[in-house]
């Protein structure tokens, strides 16, 4: 047990916002990565069934984009420098 | 008819002829140019806020770099015709992608379909980029295999 602090910090109203409140992860269409390839990447980093990846790389070459996974600011921000490091053009939105 | 890669007990092996040897060895120094026309290699997660975006960059620091040189010396490994893991055919699968989006941004390519009305024959650089294409798709399905 420990003794509750006679004073705390209360975050900034904004910090506590973008740190806490959930983000989109975004890959958009490229015309240059296979859709093979981008497949296997979805299954790779997301662990999402074959079926669900075509889906989400269906979804990105008709229709320019797809949300692929979301969480707090570190997780979707560690998803898009993982994408980014397979060479696809991924970027975070606020939900 | 085989396929560019052999799996065996020893591991996995790229089986291309001497000179498609000789162009693979070459492809590293096309990313060491800096030579990436459409910034593709360069992209951030906050395009629209700039703090954000320089938040995050001083984060991540040069991590990116690293893992992309880590990627090379795999790359350049399997090249030399030395088995390999799965992870080092996928860090040879990136190295080909990384070089086929620098090549596309030189060679202008912004839109889907390009393929149809590409001349490969006449163009060496388009060429290697549906050849690389090539070779992407089948470490795909070889790691599909193991995967």
């Amino acid at each position: 047990m420990t003794v509750a602090p006679d004073q705390v910090d209360v975050p900034d109203v904004d910090e506590f916002d973008a740190t806490t409140r959930s983000w989109q992860v975004v890959v958009w269409n490229d015309p240059v990565n296979l859709m093979s390839y981008v497949v296997w990447v979805l299954r790779k980093l997301f662990g999402h069934p074959e079926a669900e990846a075509t889906r989400l790389m269906l979804q990105v070459h008709h229709e320019g984009r797809a949300i692929v996974s979301s969480g707090p600011l570190e997780k979707a921000e560690l998803d898009c420098h993982r994408l980014h490091h397979h060479g696809l053009w991924a970027t975070l939105e606020k939900t | 008819m085989t396929g560019p890669f052999v799996v065996t007990d020893a591991g996995i092996q790229l089986s291309v002829g001497t000179d498609e040897q000789g162009v693979l060895r070459s492809v590293p120094t096309l990313l060491q140019s800096g030579d990436d026309a459409g910034g593709r290699l360069d992209y951030t997660p906050h395009p629209d806020d700039p703090a954000a975006d320089a938040e995050y960059r001083e984060l991540v620091g040069d991590d990116l770099a690293h893992l992309r040189r880590e990627d090379r010396e795999s790359f350049n490994d399997l090249v030399a015709g030395e088995p390999g893991t799965p992870e080092n055919l996928e860090a040879f699968m990136r190295v080909i992608g990384e070089v086929r989006l620098v090549l596309a941004g030189r060679l202008g390519i912004e839109d889907d379909g390009w393929e149809a009305e590409a001349e490969m024959q006449s163009d060496p650089e388009l060429a290697l980029v549906g050849w690389l294409g090539y070779l992407q798709d089948a470490a795909v399905g070889v790691l599909s295999e193991l995967f």
